[in-house]
């Protein structure tokens, strides 16, 4: 099963990934960074911070544009991607893999998935 | 993450490339009324390709306007700072177009053509207004004001390889930088100016929009053993602010004149002719002004961008007008305008507010990377 069958998209272009460990990973779509160009700068929370669905979490920078990320759903983070911070251009080889964002964790209400897509349908929306 | 898309697409025009820069796959945007590209493959890709070997653009969206007549150059002469008796035949002037309190209409750049004829390349987005002051200002001369922007199109090649391409289809390069000739590109007919916006030498070509497509393939086609790639207007940014070349709309407004906008270089002391706004130009000259443009380059690896906030000794000093990544240097750059005092000099150190926090960043000579063409007179 490859990467996109199994994520959430938002319509805001983040990703949600269920690490089935009690974890979430959130990145951005290659959609998103396809519109986006080169990615050159990314601004992360700390570890522990708390977000709920709908907040900015983080700040991606392209050539062009400062663009903010939205939480997909309530949670707090456990852990970021230290590497893309490091060398942001790695969104534009891959934003699955290697270029996810941020883990969080969550007990958040079953309903905060319900405006979800999967990628198909996410796709679909973009068409 | 919100990706917004520009403008209303069914007002926007069109250049005669349009169908070339679709079929290329570039990514097109709104810019100034027009639908151009943004970038065919990477900014920062095309940004390489022009200042280590040669890049095609469309600038077809910028106004061409010819001035003739008898009262030509006294018609000039009151609407730039800039002396027009000087400019000699097919030779170029980067000039300004000051309304009566010295703030900025546009910027431009004047060719003379003949005897009594010039012809002004100015901003896509500032067409209009240039128009309207043109001919508010020909009251009682003997002028024809002519815009000619829908008939041409206009294809900048620009790069250190830019040269020996132009050689090879057939044009004559001895041309020296600020000057324009008619000349032959592949057989089509062209005015090659060598002029640019990127701080690289190289050309650009006003030819009859029936030709364009025509002439752009061909460019391509001849540019290949020279790396050459097409440019769109995400990299023609960036390579301007590298430059330190003004942009409209960005570092150059209605409010700010030439003086505070670094531009007294360009300024003859010795104009005789009385000129749009030259009591405050002149007065500025002479005593100074509040305001002035600085380089920065930041610190971190924050990007300061256009209309952020800068700070010095923990007071607003001032505003970004343009901010970006320089790939050459691989520093995020910027131009401000700040308060002219004379702690804030090359070297010191300042802030710019980014998202609520404070970054620092420093001073710097502008331009930020040594240009290889000399704007002169």
């Amino acid at each position: 099963m490859s990467i996109t069958e199994k994520i959430l998209c938002s319509k805001s272009h983040e990703y949600l990934l269920d690490n089935e460990n009690g974890t979430y990973t959130i990145g951005l779509t290659d959609y998103a960074i396809e519109q986006l160009g080169d990615i050159v700068f990314l601004e992360l929370p700390e570890a522990g911070t708390e977000f709920k669905k709908g907040e900015v979490f983080a700040t991606i920078e392209s050539v062009k544009a400062a663009s903010e990320i939205y939480m997909p759903i309530s949670g707090k983070i456990t852990e970021i991607n230290e590497a893309v911070v490091e060398t942001p251009e790695i969104l534009n080889e891959d934003v699955y893999e290697k270029g996810w964002l941020v883990k969080i964790e969550t007990n958040c209400d079953a309903v905060e998935f319900g405006d979800l897509m999967e990628y198909e349908d996410y796709k679909e929306e973009l068409a | 993450m919100t990706i917004t898309i520009k403008g209303d697409l069914l007002m926007t025009k069109e250049t005669y490339l349009h169908e070339k820069h679709i079929q290329l796959g570039a990514k097109m945007v709104d810019f100034a009324g027009w639908h151009m590209p943004v970038q065919y493959t990477s900014i920062i890709e095309e940004h390489k390709t022009v200042r280590e070997a040669v890049g095609l653009f469309d600038v077809s969206h910028m106004g061409e306007v010819f001035i003739s007549g008898k009262d030509a150059l006294n018609f000039l002469n009151k609407i730039v700072p800039q002396d027009i008796s000087k400019l000699n035949y097919e030779k170029a002037v980067y000039c300004q177009l000051p309304n009566l309190k010295g703030g900025l209409i546009d910027d431009l750049i004047i060719y003379k053509l003949g005897i009594q004829t010039y012809l002004i390349i100015c901003n896509a987005s500032r067409i209009d207004e240039d128009l309207n002051w043109m001919v508010r200002n020909k009251r009682g001369l003997d002028v024809k004001i002519d815009n000619q922007s829908h008939n041409y199109s206009l294809l900048a090649i620009q790069g250190p390889k830019a040269e020996a391409l132009m050689q090879k289809t057939g044009l004559d390069t001895k041309q020296s930088s600020f000057t324009i000739k008619t000349g032959d590109v592949c057989g089509i007919k062209v005015l090659a100016s060598r002029t640019g916006y990127t701080g690289e030498d190289g050309f650009e070509l006003l030819v009859e929009n029936e030709f364009s497509e025509e002439l752009w393939d061909k460019i391509l086609e001849q540019g290949q053993e020279f790396g050459i790639k097409p440019i769109g207007l995400g990299a023609r940014d960036t390579l301007r602010l590298e430059a330190a070349l003004h942009l409209y709309g960005n570092d150059l407004d209605e409010d700010t004149t030439p003086v505070e906008a670094g531009l007294s270089w360009s300024i003859p002391k010795d104009k005789k002719e009385d000129y749009n706004g030259k009591d405050v130009i002149m007065h500025q000259l002479e005593h100074g002004v509040d305001k002035k443009l600085i380089g920065l380059k930041m610190l971190d690896k924050s990007i300061a961008r256009h209309e952020y906030d800068v700070y010095y000794n923990g007071e607003k000093a001032g505003t970004i007008t343009s901010g970006g990544v320089s790939p050459v240097l691989g520093a995020n750059i910027a131009l401000a305008y700040v308060k002219n005092i004379k702690e804030i000099c090359t070297g010191a150190i300042i802030q710019v507010m980014i998202r609520e926090k404070l970054h620092n960043a420093v001073v710097v000579k502008r331009p930020f990377i040594q240009k290889r063409n000399r704007i002169t007179m």
